[in-house]
């Protein structure tokens, strides 16, 4: 089973060492967790700085 | 015909709605629910899992009724609460505070986990990005610097009170 990490500065989740986002370094430790599917209707992805769908975290270690 | 076309509601105001799922997986309630709301037209434009509140997941949309309906078929999730919450609720959620930031220099602590649990410490140094602090154990002969992480503490006596306390005691 594949370790989901985070990324450190946008907080979207994927399998990746590289975020496909930013190709920032991503973290193995993070809590919360955010799934974003309408973010243009989303109050959620506005509080959050969300403008892409799928999935977050809400906090990176 | 008021309501009776998804995409004139999408034009409304999303409600969040707090769903109660069974302990230990909200986040595949959220995972589920999320694969139901792209097979069906319910329009589901957010789903929130937060570590903090174990048991619930929030979900935002237009129709009460319609996410009623549907998590009657989702495995884990076990009811809907009355009513919606609004955002400003669970803004504290959605931005979370760091975990070193009620920590001051002086504090005395309780490590919660590890290889220390139990023992008492007092905070030396506090690194605010990594959201570590540096500790020296009270208990043991040699004051150690040990670096633990912010969650792994818990402030059992902040330093303001500390010095409070020893003032008292001079006067006496």
């Amino acid at each position: 089973m594949k370790i989901v990490r985070a990324c450190k500065t946008c907080h979207k989740l994927t399998e990746s060492d590289v975020c496909p986002n930013c190709s920032l370094p991503t973290s193995k430790r993070w809590r919360g967790y955010v799934i974003i599917r309408n973010p243009e209707n989303s109050q959620v992805a506005k509080a959050m700085n969300i403008t892409k769908p799928g999935k977050y975290a809400l906090k990176v270690m | 015909m008021e309501g009776s076309n998804s995409e004139e509601i999408v034009q409304e105001n999303t409600k969040i709605f707090t769903i109660k799922t069974q302990v230990g997986k909200e986040q595949n309630t959220a995972d589920l629910i999320n694969s139901r709301a792209g097979k069906s037209k319910i329009k589901i434009p957010s789903i929130l899992v937060t570590p903090e509140l174990r048991g619930y997941i929030f979900l935002e949309s237009y129709d009460k009724e319609r996410i009623r309906d549907m998590i009657k078929t989702v495995s884990y999730a076990r009811n809907m609460l009355e009513g919606d919450i609004p955002i400003d609720q669970i803004q504290h959620f959605l931005i979370p505070a760091s975990a070193v930031a009620k920590i001051t220099e002086g504090d005395v602590v309780e490590m919660i986990a590890g290889p220390f649990r139990g023992e008492t410490a007092k905070v030396t140094h506090i690194d605010d990005t990594k959201e570590e602090i540096t500790v020296e154990l009270f208990e043991s002969v040699v004051p150690i610097p040990i670096t633990v992480r912010g969650e792994q503490v818990r402030v059992i006596k902040r330093k303001d009170e500390e010095k409070n306390k020893s003032e008292e005691e001079k006067r006496d």
